[in-house]
């Protein structure tokens, strides 16, 4: 707000009214030249003699409050014809609903983060695989199992016990022999390359270039077709690794653990790369089934 | 409405006004006679001529939302002269500014547990949680429909006191 001076330009109401703006003029404060619409704004919902009825009775030092008051509320109605200030109450009080309601959500995801880390705190780390079968964030103790100086039993434990399925083990050793070189912390960026790895795709992981390759096998050498079939009931859980190629830590606990297989897969990868691949689809799911 | 009594007896703002409620009276389905006080506040506070000239600007089916919320606001003016309506936008935009102050807070308590658990994943998933407080339709204070009145800038811990009335609407 400006104050205007005796002898400066009128006011906007006495602009308006084209009248002479007095010193004493009780709205020149409010209603400076240089902004027209805040007093027609003004005029058009109260109107001069009103708002001067309201500024009345009211003492000096609420004058001010009082006609901020009355130009916001014009405003609003300038802005909203049909609700004026009333909208400005509706979305508020949509707002705190809201509000409301995320803080609700939020308090209730810390108390169970309190709790969850009070329980961890209080049990022992083997516990760790059956909150991760509840779908449950990992305490601070699961962040071991992604450490490379795991002890290789640990990292045995869980595909196990967590995932309840007996093929599991063998298929996250297949992806491990690819995925030997990955670090787990970079599992994600792993991802994204692999799609762009045709080569990679072709040879173990992509569960369709498999499929196709088997197929002629199997058209081929109806001796291995019982074995395909079998493949191709295994075949969706291709999408869960995909979702738990988290779990599959270090090199060193997967040799540890199945040599066997690992030979297998190697066998099997050097085979693709001779572009061999009906032998290798082969003898690929024949190693991983058994 | 008023359409038992609109032939009858006139309307309460032609009563008021001591003249004749014309079939054309645009006050009449909104002012009914029994209601004597929602157009007496109106006119004290926004005259009978400004109130006919915002019905005559909106849509017929816009102008009963347009009358009770002249009616809210004359009613609000009148109970308090300084602040009017204003007042309860003030003591609601207090309460959204608290909400949002606690729900930063308890956010970042959130991420904090969820850091110390799941270093990666957990923690974009809340960052994302916490940005869509500025979303479309809030009244925050660069939005030019906030009222910013000297209590809403004192600090939150200070302002316990709510001013009493204001938020009953």
């Amino acid at each position: 707000m400006t104050l205007k001076g005796g002898t400066s330009q009128a006011c906007a109401a006495c602009k308006y009214q084209r009248r002479r703006c007095s010193a004493e003029c009780p709205l020149s404060p409010y209603f400076p030249p240089e902004q027209p619409k805040l007093f027609q704004n003004a005029h058009k919902l109260f109107g001069v003699s009103n708002i001067l009825k309201i500024l009345k009775n009211l003492e000096p030092g609420q004058k001010n409050e009082a006609m901020r008051s009355i130009i916001y509320q014009a405003n609003m109605r300038d802005k909203f014809p049909v609700y004026g200030c009333c909208w400005i109450i509706c979305q508020l009080k949509y707002q705190i609903l809201q509000a409301e309601e995320e803080l609700h959500a939020v308090q209730a995801q810390l108390e169970m983060y309190r709790q969850h880390h009070h329980i961890s705190s209080m049990q022992q780390p083997d516990d760790v695989t059956s909150q991760l079968e509840l779908g449950m964030a990992p305490p601070s103790n699961g962040l071991s199992l992604f450490n490379h100086t795991t002890p290789p039993q640990n990292y045995n434990a869980m595909p196990a016990a967590a995932l309840h399925m007996p093929q599991q083990q063998s298929y996250s050793n297949d992806s491990k022999g690819v995925y030997g070189y990955i670090d787990a912390k970079d599992i994600n960026v792993a991802n994204s390359f692999w799609v762009q790895q045709p080569n990679y795709a072709n040879n173990n992981n992509n569960p369709m270039s498999i499929q196709s390759h088997e197929l002629v096998v199997s058209q081929q050498q109806t001796i291995q077709q019982e074995v395909v079939q079998d493949y191709d009931e295994l075949h969706p859980f291709f999408d869960t690794i995909d979702d738990r190629q988290s779990y599959i830590d270090s090199k060193e606990a997967y040799e540890s653990s199945s040599e066997e297989s690992l030979k297998d897969t190697t066998q099997s990868n050097e085979h693709i790369a001779d572009n061999e691949l009906k032998s290798a689809a082969a003898r690929f799911s024949l190693t991983s089934v058994n | 409405m008023a359409s038992s009594s609109y032939s009858n007896s006139p309307c309460a703002a032609c009563k008021f006004l001591r003249r004749k409620c014309m079939p054309d009276c645009i006050f009449a389905p909104y002012f009914p006679p029994e209601e004597p006080q929602k157009f007496a506040n109106v006119h004290k506070i926004f005259g009978a001529s400004n109130v006919s000239k915002l019905l005559n600007e909106v849509l017929p089916h816009q102008r009963e939302d347009a009358v009770n919320s002249l009616a809210y606001e004359a009613e609000a003016r009148i109970k308090d002269p300084v602040y009017g309506c204003v007042g309860a936008i003030s003591v609601l935009q207090r309460h959204v500014l608290r909400l949002q102050k606690e729900l930063e807070a308890t956010n970042a308590d959130l991420m904090r547990y969820a850091c110390n658990d799941m270093p990666t994943s957990t923690t974009s998933q809340y960052g994302r949680r916490n940005m869509g407080h500025e979303g479309a339709g809030s009244i925050g204070q660069s939005s030019g429909l906030y009222y910013s009145s000297p209590w809403n800038n004192e600090p939150y811990d200070q302002d316990s006191q709510e001013r009493g009335g204001d938020g009953n609407i």
